[in-house]
């Protein structure tokens, strides 16, 4: 597995999301509604829909490896997950700084998007959970992906079942996300989009890429200590956890 | 076709002769009321109230049926057999769907007169209450068929069903309760957004019913 | 819904975004320590490497490595994903079982 990225895709990650952010402070309007307190909004949204396409992204990943089998898309998948779970935790505390702002709630219960992301959320943490709880590490690769396709399909459904909930016409203060955004606002949420979908590329690869070389380490150590120890067989449980047992 | 009877049958003769899961869940659902009761410390409930109690009742209890459903599987090697006879995944999978529901039937027949005998004041509300059950169990059923057959060969298993099934329910919870809750209200029943929530539950049980089918094989292969 | 005044809105405004840049930190910090183990153990690994290229004439590396174990060719991705799906969190369970 060759995950060395191109070098030009941090940067990229930088240079938009600083772009974006800059945007956000001395480009974009004060909105018209809400004012100064909106400009969360481009931090909160872009980072909540990345989290999302990121669990669909896993569900995908699952499902080619369960047609192929091919473990490395189980950690691709795994990954994914993990990294959405972190932006994760930064949708729920923007989000509930936000409606602590406008409602002057830290959580509040008939906003069909925050508690549809917060089902999604807890849903997704119950991942590592099911990972650890099975020994075998095949079965744990296939069971964790039947597990990314079930909460892959889950996603869109809980959105609908929530957003039906929403009792008759809830005052939508985050009604700027509707038609209405000024073309300004547009392109400073598009720019931070991008910016924070690039953020979640390189923290993937990042991730990916720091879980290979330790997963290679291991194997070297194995290969040079292996010359020392001379047992091959017996050590075939722990080998899993090469890696680490020995640090 | 011919497997799936089997299964069926087999499990269904296992229940009726040790009569393991339903009488448990049947007095689960019975204790569960005397707690609401006073827990709410309200003798008759309406509306979303009594929405919420009989829902919460029964997925509860499915949750016993469902940490149940794989047990003798596991420890009698049904696993191995089914691994080992030309019998596809869905057979087995759609098997214990219709096990899980089944149970699920016959403890909301003794759970929902009871719950009506206790807490309603009037039953006008039970018959259409009786798809919206159904739909509900029928989610319910293809759910925890998954979710039992991935806790089952995992170390904490009691501990890993109802913690992958809570979140996976909640939108069953949600349709439930809306389509409930006006057929239990205070004044007699209304249809108020009855087909948007029983399209819902429609909805989640196709989608869950194809993952399931979909992904099961993947499950029983070793 | 009026809007906050600026000096109150400012807050939330702030505070949302030292959010995001903490835990972004509070990765890196994690990467960190983490580069830090793989850089120790690397370390470690070189000058067992070193010390055995001082006994030996012959690079046992490659040929006995490959030999005695053919399942552990590297390159097999199946065998480094093995270790890969949150090795940590695994060794910290682990801790919490034995």
């Amino acid at each position: 597995m060759n995950f060395r990225s191109p070098r030009i895709l941090p940067w990229l990650t930088v240079v938009t999301l600083t772009a974006g952010f800059a945007l956000v402070f001395f480009f974009a309007p004060n909105d018209a509604d809400q004012g100064f307190i909106q400009k969360i909004f481009y931090l909160h949204v872009p980072l909540a829909i990345c989290a999302l396409v990121g669990f669909m992204v896993a569900a995908v990943q699952a499902i080619i490896h369960l047609r192929g089998g091919d473990s490395k898309w189980d950690v691709r998948s795994y990954v994914s997950i993990h990294i959405s779970i972190i932006l994760g935790v930064a949708v729920l505390i923007t989000g509930a700084i936000w409606a602590r702002a406008s409602w002057g709630k830290w959580f509040v219960w008939d906003e069909p998007t925050l508690v549809s992301f917060l089902i999604v959320f807890l849903l997704y943490c119950t991942y590592y959970p099911l990972r650890y709880a099975i020994e075998d590490r095949e079965r744990q690769a296939r069971y964790a992906s039947v597990f990314a396709v079930t909460a892959g399909a889950f996603v869109p459904l809980n959105f609908i079942a929530v957003r039906l909930a929403e009792t008759l016409v809830h005052p939508r203060v985050f009604a700027t996300s509707d038609s209405g955004l000024p073309p300004k606002m547009w392109i400073t949420f598009l720019v931070c989009l991008a910016g924070m979908g690039l953020l979640w590329e390189t923290l993937v690869r990042f991730e990916l890429a720091a879980k290979s070389s330790r997963a290679r380490l291991g194997r070297l150590r194995r290969a040079l200590e292996g010359d020392d120890v001379g047992v091959a067989g017996s050590r075939i449980a722990p080998l899993a956890h090469g890696a680490t047992e020995t640090s | 076709m011919n497997a799936f009877r089997t299964i069926l049958g087999k499990d269904l003769r296992t229940e009726l002769r040790t009569l393991e899961s339903i009488p448990a869940m049947a007095l689960f659902a019975a204790t569960t009321f005397v707690l609401f009761r006073f827990g709410l410390d309200r003798t008759s409930l309406e509306g979303s109230l009594a929405a919420g109690v009989l829902l919460a009742t029964v997925l509860f209890a499915a949750i016993l049926a469902i940490n149940r459903v794989f047990v003798s599987e596991r420890e009698q090697g049904g696993f191995d057999v089914v691994r080992l006879a030309p019998v596809d995944g869905t057979a087995l999978f759609a098997a214990k769907v219709c096990v899980l529901a089944i149970y699920l039937v016959v403890l909301e027949l003794i759970a929902v007169p009871l719950f009506a005998l206790l807490f309603l004041d009037s039953a006008a509300g039970l018959a259409p209450l009786a798809l919206v059950l159904a739909m509900v169990d029928l989610g319910l059923a293809t759910i925890g068929a998954l979710v039992s057959s991935i806790a089952i060969n995992s170390r904490a298993r009691d501990l890993i069903a109802p913690l992958l099934l809570l979140p996976l329910l909640v939108p069953v919870m949600i349709a439930a309760a809306g389509a409930a809750e006006p057929l239990l209200a205070a004044g007699g029943p209304s249809y108020d957004g009855f087909g948007k929530w029983i399209a819902v539950l429609a909805l989640y049980d196709v989608v869950f019913g194809l993952v399931g089918y979909a992904v099961y094989d993947f499950l029983l292969e070793d | 819904m009026p809007a906050l005044p600026l000096d109150e809105a400012g807050k939330y405004v702030a505070g949302a975004y030292v959010v995001f840049l903490a835990l972004l930190l509070i990765y890196v910090a994690i990467m960190a320590t983490r580069l830090q183990r793989i850089d120790r153990e690397l370390a470690e690994l070189a000058e067992l490497a070193e010390r055995r290229d001082d006994r030996s004439v012959r690079d046992p590396d490659g040929a006995d490595a490959g030999g005695e174990r053919p399942a552990n060719d590297p390159g097999t991705p199946g065998r480094e994903a093995e270790d890969v799906p949150g090795g940590d969190l695994r060794r910290s369970s682990r801790q919490e079982v034995s």
